[in-house]
């Protein structure tokens, strides 16, 4: 295990402060279970420095805002959301997904801003190999089991999917993230967080957050009350993994037609990726099942799957099928 | 690894696919070798090169070399790979074991000779596989380039010149064998090139920070 230092900041400022003092080796440590684990897989990326922001008190709470929508502090664990009133009645969706993240031991440590900026979970570089996101240069997911961790969507240097059911059920409710940055507050859309596989600092990363700035806070503007969403999510086992192939689907509907759609996959891509060609092709039509098969036909155009998950992109349009079915059906 | 200034290409498998037939051809009618053929251009070809260095025999092959370059199918993301390496300051430079006038017909066909700076093959080399890249080594520093290469032949030939050797990987299941030979990297898009370049500096610069 590698030598370790660990800050105990009271307050956001003094977080940034210390990151931007320790440099790119400096992490912020909250719930532990991804960066506990990088360290414990020795990854060559994982912090020496950790700043545990367990005691700054105004970064966990989940509250109604002003204008009816709510926000969430970053560091409220996934049990909180899960068992939130606020959040069954406003964002069931949203719940259902919080509820079917890895097992309950684990959601009750998680936090929010963990799920939404969590590393990869490729068993290469899980396992050590000398990998784009791990010192190396080469994607051992790419020629190796790419079956269950790995884009069937095409990648960048690194082809591990983004993980995170989180981002992937808030994009449909059009939610933001705040970020505490040396410069002030930096507000960004949920896809403007994890656009998928970008440089940042040196190294690899799915998002946007530099190495000296905190995420602080999600906000979820107010759902119209004829909002109808859906989680879906297959994985190989019933409990505790990740999703091989999930959809967050939102419809805006009036007298029964679709007024506007978000149709995000996650599972399958280094991002949540939302299909706007099959959102386009939901807008004014008037919701029925058959709708389902008609959007799979047109979803995912670009897939590129590698050696073994081209089942990834079946499985994806048999959810966007079963998402719309459950929608009709619900209305 | 150092800041990549130059990129060393071997057109078959790495510009484009080639057919296999040719090569297999020229080892069959000029060194009577037959044998399981493969399906991979490149495998075919390096092939032909372990007979040819073998062997001083080398009439005929040009022939048979024009109709594997006719026949190669380049593939869709070199032009803008190619495009945006050169934006960035990288010099590209083809390494082949290909005669000159087989490489100047599939550049110029292409429409790429405008991008390599300097074309190596075995008649300006005066030899095959490592020749071509030593040459092309003569006016690029080592340590700041880097070989593409789809083959173990090509991992040889670069471990023989001194240059990092990037696999190309074609096919996965022979590019987890060729991970086994430790070349210094692995893209499995040449549109992965440039980030490639971005990704050593930004490391080196991050780690120069650190230190």
């Amino acid at each position: 295990m590698k030598q370790i230092s660990i800050y105990r900041p009271t307050s956001v400022e003094e977080a940034v402060q210390i990151l931007t003092e320790q440099g790119p080796k400096a992490a912020v440590y909250a719930g532990g279970t991804d960066l506990l684990i990088r360290l414990k897989n020795r990854l060559t990326q994982a912090p020496t420095q950790l700043i545990d922001i367990k005691r700054i008190h105004n970064l966990r709470y989940i509250k109604e805002d002003s204008g009816g929508g709510v926000r969430i502090g970053a560091a409220t664990t996934l049990t909180e959301i899960a068992e939130s009133d606020l959040l069954k009645s406003r964002y069931p969706m949203l719940v259902q997904a919080v509820n079917m993240i890895s097992s309950p031991e684990l959601r009750n440590a998680s936090t929010l801003g963990g799920d939404l900026l969590q590393e990869v979970w490729c068993q290469y570089l899980r396992g050590g190999y000398a990998c784009w996101r791990n010192g190396g240069y080469m994607c051992y997911g790419a020629i190796g089991d790419n079956s269950y961790y790995h884009s069937a969507m095409g990648g960048r240097l690194c082809y591990a999917v983004y993980p995170g059911d989180v981002a992937t059920a808030l994009i449909p409710f059009d939610a933001r993230v705040k970020l505490a940055t040396p410069g002030g507050t930096k507000e960004l859309s949920i896809e403007q967080l994890v656009p998928g596989d970008l440089l940042v600092d040196g190294r690899i990363q799915s998002h946007v957050v530099r190495y000296n700035e905190i995420l602080t806070e999600v906000t979820i503007p107010t759902p119209k009350p004829s909002l109808r969403a859906s989680f879906e999510k297959l994985r190989p086992r019933g409990v505790w993994d990740f999703a091989m192939a999930s959809l967050a689907m939102s419809l805006q509907l009036r007298s029964g037609a679709i007024e506007d759609a978000r149709v995000v996959f996650g599972g399958i891509a280094g991002k949540p990726l939302r299909e706007t060609t099959v959102e386009n092709f939901l807008k004014g039509k008037t919701l029925k099942e058959e709708l389902g098969g008609q959007a799979a036909g047109l979803a995912l155009a670009g897939a590129a799957p590698l050696k073994y998950n081209a089942t990834k992109i079946d499985m994806a349009k048999g959810l966007l099928q079963s998402g719309i079915a459950k929608l009709n059906a619900a209305n | 690894m150092q800041p990549i200034e130059a990129i060393l290409f071997e057109p078959v498998g790495c510009l484009a696919e080639f057919p296999p037939e040719p090569f297999q051809e020229i080892a069959a009618q000029l060194f009577g070798r037959r044998r399981q053929p493969s399906k991979s251009g490149s495998r075919s070809y390096w092939h032909l090169l372990n007979l040819m260095e073998a062997a001083s025999e080398t009439c005929m092959v040009e022939t048979l070399e024009m109709e594997a370059v006719a026949g190669a199918s380049l593939y869709e993301d070199v032009l803008p790979a190619a495009s945006e390496l050169r934006s960035l300051g990288v010099k590209l430079l083809i390494a082949s074991s290909l005669s000159s006038s087989a490489v100047r017909h599939f550049l110029e066909a292409r429409g790429l000779a405008g991008f390599f700076g300097e074309v190596w093959t075995r008649d300006n080399s005066g030899g095959i596989k490592a020749a071509a890249l030593k040459s092309a080594l003569a006016t690029t520093r080592s340590e700041r380039a880097i070989y593409l290469t789809d083959t173990a032949e090509g991992l040889k030939a670069a471990k023989s010149a001194g240059i990092n050797a990037v696999l190309m990987m074609n096919d996965p299941d022979e590019a987890r064998r060729l991970a086994l030979r430790n070349p210094a990297g692995g893209i499995v898009s040449l549109h992965e090139l440039p980030d490639f370049v971005r990704v050593v500096v930004a490391q080196l610069a991050s780690s120069q920070e650190v230190g």
